[in-house]
């Protein structure tokens, strides 16, 4: 899976493998798919196996995110998202 | 406002392809795409609904085209190359469809581009047939994907609205002149939209098309197990349900096409 935007979160978000030497999806990634693929696809819609892992993830990339100043950006683009979408509907 | 709309089917599963779509990132047709970061990630206690938000940083350039309408200074040099795509998804297993929604998140006011998918699984008769265990499998799952994307330029509009407004309280008489100037700064405003609008929109097709060669990279990986071996306990269990040569190992079979077109596409790079 494609790298994170904050280098540092790599680490729990993925992890490079050697052996192979392509980018494999890493702990969290790779804790999802695996949860997606064959838990919640089939219909086991409420275990939560990667939340923990999510959490860390989460909170290394939100540090990142404000460093580089995107979070605003970010909260602004999801809430006016809706916004435009009642727009469209007017207009259209 | 300009529409582009596009209907496709997949000859994969609904699970297969839900789950390419997420993992869709990296693949020879992506190489613009810098990083993907999942900014959250929750299942609707309601509706056990899974939600996504990702956030993808993508190499782009703005198109010529688009910068000589630009004032000065806009999308200039100071450009960075780089711009942030916000996507949304909701997935329902049991329903069997994912919906999308993909949007630039600076310069909107220049061009807002969304772009929504809906996925849908699309099984035949044969195929419900094939899951009660009555029939062996006649024809494997599809799962159909309805693209739009919506471009909306909104440049000059603030302006002209603005001056639109101060006219009507300004000259309440003069009815003749006002909407002359409107008309005509209205129809340059318009003009210089719907150019970027259409600029906008052909760059998609092109676009829309290597998404779909991606999708079909990715799913041609899955099918043969090289990147992760995410599906396996799938196959295990649809082997389980159906012996070995069930109707899983057909869907990947039958699945793409385009399989040798993209290999010889990706060496030209």
């Amino acid at each position: 899976m494609a790298a994170s935007i904050a280098p540092e979160c790599n680490d729990i978000k993925d992890q490079e493998t050697l052996a192979t030497k392509m980018k494999l999806p890493r702990k969290y990634d790779t804790c999802f798919l695996k949860w997606y693929s064959e838990k919640y696809l089939r219909g086991n819609t409420s275990s939560n196996d990667c939340e923990e892992l999510f959490k860390k993830y989460k909170t290394c990339l939100n540090k990142s995110l404000k460093e580089k100043g995107i979070d605003t950006m970010l909260d602004d683009a999801r809430k006016s998202s809706s916004e435009t979408d009642s727009e469209f509907l007017k207009k259209s | 406002m300009k529409f582009f709309e596009n209907v496709f089917t997949y000859d994969y599963s609904f699970p297969a392809v839900s789950l390419a779509y997420f993992l869709r990132y990296p693949n020879p047709y992506s190489r613009h795409v810098l990083t993907t970061d999942v900014i959250d990630r929750y299942v609707d206690p309601a509706t056990q609904r899974l939600h996504t938000v990702r956030l993808h940083l993508k190499k782009s350039k703005v198109p010529a085209g688009i910068l000589k309408l630009l004032p000065k200074g806009m999308g200039g040099s100071d450009s960075s190359g780089q711009s942030y795509i916000l996507e949304s998804t909701v997935v329902d297993p049991i329903e069997g469809w994912m919906e999308t929604e993909s949007r630039n998140v600076e310069w909107t006011g220049i061009l807002s581009v969304v772009e929504k998918q809906r996925y849908q699984r699309h099984r035949t008769e044969e195929d419900l047939q094939a899951l009660d265990g009555l029939s062996i499998d006649k024809k494997t799952e599809q799962t159909t994907v309805r693209t739009t994307v919506t471009f909306r330029s909104r440049l000059g509009q603030g302006k002209l609205l603005g001056r639109k407004k101060a006219e009507a309280i300004d000259h309440p008489d003069s009815e003749d002149e006002a909407p002359k100037k409107g008309f005509f700064s209205s129809l340059s405003t318009a003009g210089i939209q719907r150019t970027i609008e259409l600029i906008g929109v052909s760059r998609t097709r092109d676009a829309v098309m290597k998404s779909k060669q991606g999708m079909n990279v990715v799913l041609e990986r899955l099918r043969s197990g090289g990147i992760v071996g995410v599906l396996e306990g799938m196959r295990m269990d649809r082997e389980a349900a159906f012996g070995p040569d069930g109707p899983w190992k057909r869907v990947w079979l039958q699945g793409s096409g385009l399989k040798e077109r993209v290999y010889v596409d990706d060496e030209d790079n």
